[in-house]
């Protein structure tokens, strides 16, 4: 019995090296592997409004000072999100704190969602009239701004053990997965509860086509900061696709 | 010797065969005709409140539905709330809705079903601890039920794989909350669902369509964190008790149109608008930002009121079939729903012959007929009728004449009368013979066995009936049936899911009258778990129901009578009543502006009811 195993295992491992090998002589010289953009698991272009219904009344209005009632903040980032002072960002030129990108997809935006380059994917918001780079591979700044250094790729699950009887896996849709990091401190609602420079923002972006109705964006978000979070802080936000480019309006950033 | 020389072919068959699959799924990622693998949900889940923590925790605040893309039905229906309507005995156990149980604070736990022969997934099944909500998603392909099947607060579910997720539709579901301040989801919400599993992260995206009361999908997100232990917290204990005793039966916490006293909680608080708290689609766009300063108190006070204009009718769906064929639902015990001859209608069948209540309107009598005989091959030999409408004693001539009544024929009556036992025997409440000769109906469709007390009982194919005469509800000959066994109630007209009670003030109804029927009516049921199950209750149209459907219509019918009570008192005419729109909150689920039984014409039997000498 194992051994029929194991020849079936050897046999199945030929036929895959046999066919690789047949498919890569069919085209001539060999290609280059397929691009982040040839190997999108879904389409994420275009311009996307933000459905502002969770949270409602911190991402609407500017809740007063010492409202946190949900941010798992560390004592820390209580200090520093009772010691908010607005002017005092102003006059720092800091307007932009909560347009970082630890708060920026929870902001009442569009978002307009296109390729760079076969490379990298750009995100540009109306609110605060912020671009984000999502790069595939290499990064394209050295960071240290609102947006830091975003590194995407596409996250497609796969089995723990592959290989003979444990197909799957490549078949899955995936999700666009982006880390962030090297962003300047910022702010995770816009009545100043803090993230730090140290945060570690993971999100996965997801498209659903609802049958006969709207597609959807949906952005799910950990924020991971020792210097202000006693534990990671999820939140997922969502958007629809708009069908044409009716309400962009970019606006500086704003208390 | 065969086995061995097979051997071969057979290994090189499943080689190729495995192989080919898979080079099918890796050389085409994300395509989306590609049938997706499934994924694992099993395992145990919490969901962190960090988003809405205020709501899914201690609880929201009062009038806040900035965000839902609500139409001003729901919104009226939100500030109409009291929050003490949850003392209500009925109201106490409520359960939540599928869509805000996966919202709400609570461990979760999902498990897989397995054929055990072919190792198929049946179903994936979804525990919430709040309220033990436990939802089935049928993995197996089959169909959603009929318009005319029970609700439930998890609704019925089927899902399927699609591109990264786990796609789910839900239908059925009972009248719930959107939000648990009073902003209400109908009980013709239908709910879309994607789960994604981003390792332990899952993300849960649901899209609410309610025609009743959102004027557009309502779309949330949640996450969930999967957990490596059991929470070991898993039951909502809940009974019913007293909390205020000697309040009056009718009596429904509620607040006039433009008269909650919390309505400008929010605006007080955090200086924002009322008009832009208190919801619709415009509020959940960033367009709302550049409008909010210029919003004033009268927009949010024209919020807080009916707007003027023409009536809302119903978007519910119509839940009886029109197909021109009677179809069969199966109660409990013996007992069988049998509905598209417009009123329903209830067979019992069993060794002593079948027991029919109502007999539907008679223009599909034939195949009533037929789908009694698939059920029984015994006579008809009862008829109870709940009322003297039409559409409910139409049948009674066919469906009397096609039966016969043994209990009748061998007694000393066969002596007296040579028609004894020939036909079913009729029975309903003197009244409604009294009505149905004064309309000149058919004397063979009359009742012939008729009561007059409160209470007319029988005990028929091993089940304990009794028939309760309620005097003024729609009419004055109504009655609800109870099979005591089975715990199925009949109710005739005196509850439907369809429309407003069609109170016939000419024919002795009355809305005073009517809100005693559906207490009485609550008098008698018991809920299985969570106010859902338990006694079964037939509408006289509409789907098979429980008591929460019961309690909700007459949480209706209470309202709307003190909203119009009110402005009696008040001194307004009829028409200034009409004009002032009472029914505003409830229009788009049971409201006609034509047809027989019109919202204007509830509003006149309501009128007429409370200002009658």
């Amino acid at each position: 019995m194992r051994q029929g195993l194991l020849r079936l295992v050897i046999s199945c491992s030929s036929v895959f090296a046999l066919t690789s090998a047949a498919l890569a002589q069919r085209g001539g010289p060999p290609q280059a592997p397929p691009t982040p953009k040839a190997q999108a698991a879904f389409d994420i272009t275009g311009q996307w409004v933000a459905v502002v219904n969770e949270d409602w009344r911190y991402r609407m209005t500017v809740a007063p000072k010492g409202d946190y009632a949900g941010v798992p903040l560390n004592p820390n980032g209580r200090r520093a999100a009772d010691a908010w002072d607005p002017a005092r960002d102003e006059s720092a030129g800091e307007q932009c704190r909560a347009y970082g990108v630890a708060g920026l997809m929870r902001m009442p935006t569009r978002l307009r969602i296109g390729w760079v380059d076969d490379q990298a994917l750009k995100i540009e918001s109306d609110a605060g009239t912020q671009t984000r780079t999502l790069a595939f591979g290499a990064p394209r700044s050295q960071g240290g701004d609102w947006q830091g250094v975003s590194i995407a790729s596409w996250d497609r699950s796969a089995p723990v053990v592959s290989g003979g009887f444990f197909p799957g896996g490549g078949g899955r849709a995936g999700s666009l997965k982006v880390v962030t990091t090297k962003m300047k401190p910022g702010y995770l609602r816009r009545n100043g509860v803090p993230y730090s420079a140290d945060t570690v923002v993971t999100e996965y972006f997801d498209r659903f086509d609802v049958p006969n109705a709207d597609s959807l964006l949906v952005v799910s978000t950990e924020v991971v900061d020792p210097t202000y979070l006693a534990q990671p802080y999820w939140t997922s936000s969502h958007y629809k696709k708009q069908n044409d480019t009716t309400g962009w309006n970019p606006t500086p950033c704003a208390r | 010797m065969e086995s061995n020389a097979m051997r071969p072919i057979v290994a090189v068959l499943f080689v190729t065969a495995t192989c080919a699959a898979l080079l099918a799924q890796t050389s085409a990622p994300g395509r989306s005709d590609v049938p997706a693998p499934g994924f694992d949900l099993s395992g145990y889940w919490t969901a962190p409140l960090y988003e809405d923590a205020m709501e899914r925790g201690a609880g929201p605040e009062l009038g806040d539905y900035g965000g839902f893309p609500i139409n001003d039905a729901a919104r009226l229906f939100a500030l109409s709330y009291d929050a003490s309507r949850v003392t209500l005995r009925h109201h106490q156990c409520d359960g939540y809705v599928a869509p805000y149980s996966v919202r709400s604070i609570g461990n979760a736990r999902a498990w897989e079903e397995r054929d055990p022969h072919t190792q198929q997934l049946i179903a994936i099944h979804w525990y919430n601890q709040t309220f033990e909500g436990h939802r089935t998603i049928w993995m197996d392909g089959r169909s959603h039920p009929p318009a005319w099947a029970p609700h439930s607060w998890m609704g019925f579910s089927t899902g399927r794989f699609v591109g990264q997720a786990l796609e789910v539709q839900t239908t059925h579901l009972k009248q719930g909350w959107l939000r648990r301040n009073g902003l209400p989801e109908s009980d013709q919400a239908t709910l879309i669902e994607f789960f994604v599993r981003h390792g332990d992260h899952l993300t849960h995206t649901s899209v609410i369509s309610d025609p009743v009361y959102l004027a557009e999908p309502e779309i949330r997100s949640t996450d969930f964190a999967r957990q490596p232990i059991d929470h070991q917290t898993w039951l909502f204990a809940c009974d019913d008790g007293e909390q205020i005793l000697d309040r009056a039966a009718d009596r429904v916490p509620n607040y006039a149109f433009g008269e909650n006293p919390f309505a400008n909680e929010m605006r007080d608080r955090y200086k924002i608008p009322a008009a832009a708290y208190l919801g619709g689609p415009e509020t959940s766009s960033p367009d709302l930002l550049p409008k909010l300063a210029s919003l004033t108190d009268a927009d949010g006070a024209a919020k807080t009121k009916p707007a003027s204009g023409p009536r809302a009718s119903s978007r519910a769906v119509d839940p009886e079939p029109h197909d021109g064929n009677i179809h069969m639902w199966p109660l409990r015990g013996g007992l069988f729903l049998l509905v598209g001859d417009s009123g329903n209608v209830v067979a019992q069948v069993g060794d002593e012959g079948v027991l029919l209540v109502d007999a539907g309107a008679g223009l599909l009598a034939e195949k009533m007929l037929a789908q009694v005989r698939l059920l029984s091959d015994k006579p008809i030999q009862y008829i109870m009728n709940t009322g003297f409408q039409p559409e409910h004693t139409g049948g009674n001539v066919a469906l009397r004449a096609s039966g016969g009544d043994p209990s009748v024929r061998g007694s000393f009556f066969a002596l007296q009368f040579a028609d004894a036992g020939v036909g079913a025997t009729i029975v309903a409440h003197q009244n409604v013979q009294n009505r149905m000769v004064a309309a000149k109906r058919a004397a063979a469709g009359l009742p012939s066995d008729t009561y007059l007390q409160e209470r007319r009982r029988t005990f028929h194919n091993g089940d304990a009936i009794e028939m309760f005469w309620e005097p003024r509800a729609v009419t004055d000959g109504d009655s609800i049936i109870h099979f005591r066994r089975a715990d199925v109630i009949v109710t005739g007209d005196i509850f439907t899911t369809t429309q407003y009670p069609p109170i016939d003030v000419a024919n002795g109804g009355s809305v005073q009258g009517e809100i005693k029927a559906l207490n009485d009516i609550l008098e008698r049921t018991v809920y299985q778990h969570q106010e859902e199950g338990g006694t079964i209750v037939v509408p006289g149209h509409g789907y098979v129901s429980d008591e929460h459907e019961v309690v909700e219509y007459r949480d209706m019918v209470v309202i709307v009578r003190d909203r119009v009570q009110a402005m009696i008192r008040k001194g307004a005419t009829l028409d200034q009543i009409k004009t002032a729109r009472p029914t505003a909150d409830y229009d788009t689920r049971y409201g006609s502006t034509s047809g027989a039984w019109t919202t204007d014409r509830f509003v006149e039997a309501v009128y007429a009811s409370l200002t009658r000498r």
